[in-house]
């Protein structure tokens, strides 16, 4: 196990920033902890990387127990913090030298460590500018090389992507997927889910400082009884024809806004069928019509009543 | 050694900011140098002036132009109007600054025996006037003593006498008790000018790196690498007292540079000492403003205080002894003051035994004082905010 969390309790005065959270992480894994904003996930990272102390609980990082002097553990950990950490004193070039020659003290060996880094977040054309000088997605390139130049066989990425351009975004998620081929486990914290599910391989969903769901994307989806969302775009509608919609075979909810018509279902085969058989019945007229497999933001939902960006 | 490489070259990023408080430093410096070297050469040579007056007289004859002549030793005549008011002028407008009026029948009484007066008038408490005066003094009372022991002596021979006598001159050899010491006004000035340089140096140099690592972001991805917190500690009061020890070997060595004659003395060794504990006296003071301020800009302002207003209320730019006691006891709360007290007492002594030292070790001690509590407040400081 390459991170394991037990019963970790953190109390900020009277608040409870986490309740009993445990956690594995596996080797070679994406372990994905999502949350909404405030839910504990930067917290839980700083423990697991005892930059906080807690109130509770165990932490083993390759299966040895983590502490402040935990320096042989540290050296195969990168870390990639939420708030951009680089000097801006420093070129790029200098910035990644620096935190990289933190854990690789041969200068040759380090040289390369810096190039493959700066080539790998595509920072080559910048090696020369202060982070000043840097967009918000380049910025957040810079710190990522710096927390992966040293190759670390962990990688925790917390909210790496926040305020970051659509581009940049890609660039680092696909580098994300890159690093886990190459043999890094990697833990990433977000409140974007479509990120999460876009790169994880498992995933813990926390709120209050509660795990409230783990699994696999597949099996998270699987604990609700949504199982397909149809979503038709119409005008008009009268609330007979939208309690008609509910009382569809295998519908579980017709919610209608004015403009669009979503009609959530329990899994079946013939779903989208029976809304258009539906449609056609009624004499609806609609622009578009499209079927959606549930989000973890409806996991989110139905397992805690608010939406994930709440 | 990535941090101790870091902070040098944060610093090294800072130098045309450093450079201005050097550059200043040096250049009053260096004036410094050339006003005080001509100041002691004049003070080691003397070179007579001569004053303007203007000299009137109602009548020639061998006297008056004998006292003419001896005059004519320190002074220029200048031709001014027989007029009263044209004589006011001359004196208003230092023309002249020493009038003198020899009336109708002066000789004739003189020579008679009388006690007759010239007449002068004089710009009020004017050195060269009293010059004057001795001269004519001399000249008169000179004439008066043959008058008096040479029976029936003609005019002529007289002033002959006189003026023989007036032109004897005699060699006199001042003994200077300054003569085996070495001349420590300039160094005096140096070392009391350097508090404020260095200062200012340091506290802009090392605030600007405990700004820098004081980052609470930069802090916690140190504290994620394998480096203990302890060895980055370490390497960052390494590279904070390289840079002291650096800016302090320079500045000292500028002065020696410059008054490299006046250097070899023991001195200089104490001006070093002082400038020594001043220097970790700064280093203290810079650490604890380092830890209480977090932001470049206030950086500046802060700087400025705590550079200037010691330096002005302690004696660097005015000297001690022309500010009031009051002030004085002000500045007693800066180490500055006790630097320059030190460097004044170091550049008045002439034997450097225990004795004369006591009042100098007690102001370096009063200094090293300051270092320690000076750092001891960063520490509690630096404490508190760790755990804000």
């Amino acid at each position: 196990m390459v991170i394991r969390v037990k019963n970790l309790v953190k109390r900020y005065g009277n608040l409870v920033a986490l309740d009993h959270l445990s956690l594995d992480v596996k080797e070679g894994e994406i372990f994905g902890l999502l949350g909404p904003n405030g839910s504990g996930k930067t917290t839980a990272i700083n423990c697991i990387l005892s930059l906080l102390k807690f109130d509770k609980g165990d932490i083993e990082v390759f299966n040895k127990p983590m502490t402040p002097e935990s320096y042989d553990t540290k050296r195969d950990i990168g870390i990639v913090m939420q708030n951009v950490a680089v000097y801006k004193e420093l070129t790029v070039y200098e910035n990644i030298d620096y935190f990289c020659g933190l854990y690789v003290p041969d200068k040759v060996k380090r040289k390369q460590l810096v190039d493959e880094a700066i080539q790998f977040v595509g920072l080559e054309d910048y090696v020369k500018f202060q982070p000043k000088k840097l967009s918000g997605g380049l910025l957040r390139r810079l710190n990522i090389a710096c927390g992966i130049a040293h190759k670390p066989k962990l990688i925790i990425l917390d909210e790496p992507t926040v305020a970051v351009d659509p581009q940049s975004r890609n660039k680092i998620l696909e580098g994300i997927l890159e690093l886990n081929r190459q043999g890094a486990t990697i833990v990433y914290t977000s409140h974007y889910m479509e990120e999460v599910e876009q790169i994880c391989s498992r995933i813990l969903i926390i709120d209050k400082g509660k795990a409230i769901a783990s699994g696999t994307k597949e099996e998270l989806k699987n604990m609700i009884t949504i199982g397909e969302k149809i979503t038709l775009q119409t005008y008009g509608l009268t609330p007979e024809q939208i309690s008609a919609a509910g009382n569809l075979p295998n519908v579980l909810s017709a919610e209608y806004n004015g403009s669009n018509l979503v009609i959530k279902s329990t899994k079946g085969k013939n779903n989208l069928e029976s809304v258009l058989d539906f449609a056609k019945q009624e004499g609806i007229q609609f622009g578009t019509i499209y079927s959606e497999l549930p989000t973890l933001n409806d996991v989110f939902l139905e397992i805690t009543g608010k939406e994930l960006r709440d | 050694m990535q941090v101790f490489k870091l902070c040098l070259k944060i610093i090294k990023d800072n130098i045309p900011t450093l450079m201005i408080y050097v550059v200043v430093f040096l250049g009053v410096s260096i004036l410094a140098t050339s006003s005080m070297s001509n100041e002691s050469k004049e003070m080691a040579s003397f070179t007579p002036t001569k004053t303007d007056i203007a000299f009137i007289s109602d009548e020639t004859g061998p006297l008056v132009d004998g006292l003419k002549e001896e005059l004519s030793k320190v002074a220029n005549f200048v031709e001014i109007e027989r007029d009263t008011e044209a004589l006011q002028d001359a004196l208003y407008f230092r023309r002249v600054t020493y009038a003198l009026y020899i009336p109708n029948g002066f000789t004739e009484r003189f020579m008679g025996g009388e006690d007759v007066k010239i007449q002068k008038t004089t710009i009020p408490e004017s050195y060269s006037s009293a010059y004057v005066d001795i001269s004519v003094e001399k000249y008169f009372d000179l004439a008066r003593l043959y008058l008096t022991n040479v029976e029936n002596i003609a005019e002529e021979e007289l002033v002959s006498k006189v003026l023989k006598d007036l032109s004897v001159t005699t060699n006199v050899e001042l003994y200077d008790t300054r003569a085996n010491k070495a001349d420590t006004s300039y160094a005096n000035f140096y070392f009391n000018y350097l508090s404020y340089s260095m200062l200012g140096v340091l506290v802009m140099g090392m605030s600007a790196l405990m700004v820098v690592f004081s980052d609470k972001d930069i802090k916690r991805r140190n504290a994620c690498s394998p480096i203990s917190t302890s060895r980055i500690n370490m390497q960052f009061i390494l590279a904070n007292l390289t840079f002291a020890m650096v800016t302090w070997f320079i500045m000292v060595g500028f002065c020696i540079m410059f008054n490299f004659k006046n250097s070899l003395t023991p001195a200089t060794l104490y001006f070093v000492l002082n400038s020594f504990i001043f220097m970790i006296c700064g280093t203290s003071l810079s650490y604890l403003i380092g830890t209480a301020v977090t932001n470049q800009e206030a950086l500046s302002a802060v700087c400025n205080v705590v550079t200037l207003g010691p330096s002005f209320i302690s004696g660097v730019f005015v000297p001690q002894e022309l500010i009031s006691q009051s002030v004085l006891r002000i500045a007693s709360f800066t180490p500055s003051y006790w630097y320059v007290k030190a460097n004044n007492e170091i550049a008045g002594l002439t034997s450097f035994g225990f004795e004369q030292l006591e009042s100098v070790f007690s102001s370096i001690l009063i200094q090293l004082g300051f270092a320690v509590a000076m750092f001891a407040v960063a520490l509690v400081v630096a404490k508190r905010k760790r755990y804000a």
